[in-house]
């Protein structure tokens, strides 16, 4: 059986695609990792299309799809037509004149990726699309997350922040859920969507957190440039939802993870001593997301004519 | 020069049987009808008319007879398409879902704001269209929402209701005076119950489906917020209101309750919101972006259960043709609407009626006494009444909802490969 076309959404792959690619992501690590290359995707043209800034995840993407032997092309949307007003749709047409075999699509909007890749034979990954869905940052959390604590079956994730905004909450609360792991939000009131529309524990404090006895404290980056009208009192971040020195702490006690998908805010997800804890688990992502992205690209199955 | 006579046909709403004689220019005040009166035409219970040998004869039996239904919400404007061909391919669409008369929204190449536009549009209508088309006058100039349009030289033109297309103008004193204006000459304000500055850069409704897609969600207190203020404007300026596609179960009590309190108030429902709900967005089916947004089906209940209250007046298509191109763009930059015209009646007849949620008699009703009532008074006006032409249906007939036959042109319907019963036969001839 073909493996997918498409990354749109981690509830489109089935249990068997996730444990295949986080499988793949074992063995690509070791590849990576010993500066080697394989040739899973010689020959295979990789397009990055990110109509959004974006510094880790595309040159991650970049760095995975060379280390897998194929030719790279960055289409950079500020200096592009897109820029002139071309539609999506009519970029999309001409870059498969180029006879692209994947596009790594980034856009503000929900659910551009799929129109994309409802439109195009090639295999279309979604790295990102406006409050939707991040899938290749679900893989390398998941796969860190492994990494560490092996199975993740009963283990306890509270991803705290920026929940309405954050692709990176709605996919990886996902993968965890799949793969056995309970998962809670907690962030400001008009932050957190409502447990009646997620099924997942909303927390809106600290207390609330600790009591519900995490083994992983996963950091999300408030996202200011998305919040037309302010959400919260920018003032009261730190101190109400922060990793501050005191609740590092208490972090420390209970020798819990910490992890953050990046760029991270300094004094505001997180204290400096933060960002050097023992547990912290943050550049272990940035290092796991090259695997899980090489493992991402050699799994799907693009039905462009040089793969016939 | 010989009559056409249409022989034992089933009023709708009561079951009973009459005879019908084919006669342009006749109104008649018909009892058994509750009392609504029809023109170009003379009726008779079964038997009791003396059919000549020699006239034309329909056998109707098994078919229903109804009042043509009017549709008091639609765009016909199509990106890229003339006005011309918009008001031919309108026209169509409309006497083929069994509608013979449509209030026309002002749109940005539709601006009602000038007598040259108004005689222009009617120009068209007279030369192309088969169904009657009525203009809603703007509310503000250009309905930009700042400037009042030029009432009383609309009011001249015969314009009755006006509306900026659902939006509320943004200054809500030049509204306020606005409405103060327009209650002199007793023209009707048609807006929609909003708070842009809450709704904005949102795009369906708050629920599991918008939190899954990422898409944010408009928030029914907005509407019902929105419905507040000009339903407290109008009453305290004197001012006729119609609002515009309620959406939420408390937009519906609010209604309930300026009416109680003797508001000039009407309200309408887009037949959308009572067949679907945010779910039917699914996977970003942009073919379901509307606005306001599909719903929780608890406030498609209440709007079905307001209809048949009379709370609501009227079940509207809200008819909004878009290109294909358009609606396959992502779904925050698709335009909102969809084409409910092309099959109205049948539509309500396969989903509301056959499924025992509405009876004949309210359908008639919701979508053709009161909003004849609301946009042409001359049709129903009890002294001198011009009347409503009739229709036939044929309830035994089914059909499949495709692109050969949407006669608007647009294909952003959710009906498409559905299968439908009914089909209408208008005009009579």
């Amino acid at each position: 059986m073909s493996t997918p076309k498409d990354l749109l959404t981690i509830d489109a792959l089935s249990d068997a695609d996730i444990h295949g690619i986080l499988k793949g992501a074992a063995e690509m690590k070791q590849i990576f990792c010993s500066g080697k290359s394989t040739p899973a995707l010689a020959g295979k043209s990789v397009l990055t299309l990110f109509y959004e800034p974006s510094t880790r995840t595309r040159s991650s993407f970049e760095l995975a799809a060379r280390r897998l032997q194929a030719d790279v092309t960055t289409f950079s949307v500020a200096t592009s037509s897109v820029v002139k007003g071309e539609s999506v749709h009519d970029t999309i047409d001409t870059l498969m004149s180029m006879h692209m075999d994947y596009i790594i699509v980034r856009h503000k909007n929900s659910g551009i990726p799929a129109v994309i890749g409802r439109h195009a034979k090639a295999s279309v990954i979604n790295a990102g699309d406006g409050a939707h869905a991040h899938p290749s940052q679900a893989f390398l959390d998941a796969f860190t997350l492994q990494e560490k604590y092996g199975e993740l079956a009963g283990r306890r994730v509270v991803i705290i922040g920026d929940i309405l905004h954050s692709r990176v909450a709605r996919s990886t609360s996902t993968i965890l859920r799949r793969l056995g792991a309970e998962v809670a939000y907690m962030g400001p009131g008009p932050l957190v969507p409502l447990e009646k529309f997620t099924g997942i524990p909303r927390f809106t404090n600290w207390d609330a957190v600790f009591d519900w006895k995490p083994d992983v404290i996963y950091l999300l980056r408030v996202q200011n440039e998305r919040m037309d009208t302010p959400f919260f009192p920018s003032a009261d971040y730190h101190n109400a939802f922060g990793v501050t020195e005191e609740r590092l702490k208490r972090i420390d006690d209970l020798d819990l993870s910490i992890m953050h998908p990046g760029p991270v805010n300094r004094g505001v997800e997180l204290c400096d001593n933060a960002m050097e804890y023992r547990n912290s688990l943050i550049c272990d992502q940035v290092e796991n997301g090259v695997a899980a992205r090489m493992s991402i690209l050699s799994y799907l199955t693009p039905r462009t004519q040089n793969n016939d | 020069m010989t009559s056409t006579y249409i022989r034992n046909a089933t009023w709708a709403p009561t079951g009973e049987s009459f005879d019908i004689r084919l006669t342009p220019g006749h109104t008649q005040v018909v009892p058994e009808f509750g009392g609504i009166t029809i023109c170009d035409a003379e009726v008779k219970p079964a038997g009791q008319m003396n059919i000549p040998e020699r006239g034309r004869v329909v056998d109707a039996t098994g078919k229903l007879i109804l009042p043509a239904l009017f549709d008091l919400h639609a765009k016909i404007e199509l990106e890229g398409r003339s006005k011309r061909e918009s008001v031919t391919r309108t026209g169509q669409a409309a006497v083929q879902g069994g509608v013979w008369g449509l209030l026309v929204q002002p749109t940005p190449g539709f601006m009602f704001d000038n007598s040259a536009s108004l005689d222009s549009f009617r120009e068209a209508v007279g030369q192309r269209s088969v169904a009657e088309m009525i203009p809603a006058g703007c509310i503000s100039q250009g309905m930009k929402g700042d400037q009042q349009a030029p009432y009383n030289t609309l009011s001249a033109r015969g314009i009755n209701i006006l509306s900026d297309a659902g939006e509320r103008p943004g200054n809500l004193l030049m509204l306020h005076r606005a409405m103060k204006y327009v209650a002199e000459l007793d023209m009707c304000m048609a807006i929609r119950g909003d708070v842009p500055s809450i709704t904005a850069n949102t795009y369906m409704h708050p629920s599991t489906t918008s939190y899954q897609l990422g898409l944010h969600g408009t928030p029914a207190c907005a509407e019902e917020i929105g419905l507040e203020i000009i339903v407290r404007l109008a009453k305290d300026a004197g001012c006729r209101l119609h609002v515009q596609t309620v959406s939420t179960a408390a937009g519906v009590d609010i209604i309930r309750r300026a009416k109680a309190e003797g508001c000039k108030i009407t309200a309408e429902v887009a037949l959308h919101h009572l067949l679907f709900t945010h779910q039917n967005v699914g996977d970003y089916d942009t073919t379901f972006k509307t606005v306001p947004p599909l719903r929780d089906q608890a406030d498609a209940d209440a709007l079905l259960a307001a209809v048949k209250d009379g709370t609501i007046d009227c079940i509207v298509s809200d008819h909004t043709p878009c290109t294909p191109f358009a609606k396959k763009q992502d779904f925050p930059s698709a335009p909102q609407g969809m084409c409910m015209l092309d099959h109205f009646l049948p539509t309500i007849y396969t989903k509301l009626v056959q499924t025992g949620k509405l009876s004949w008699a309210e359908l008639v009703q919701a979508c053709c006494v009161n909003p004849c009532a609301i946009a042409c008074p001359d049709v129903t006006n009890p002294e001198e009444p011009e009347g409503m032409p009739l229709m036939l249906f044929d309830p035994a007939a089914r059909s499949v909802v495709s692109e050969e036959n949407l006669p608007c042109g647009a294909l952003n319907t959710p009906l498409l490969g559905q299968e439908l019963c009914g089909s209408v036969t208008l005009p009579l001839q």
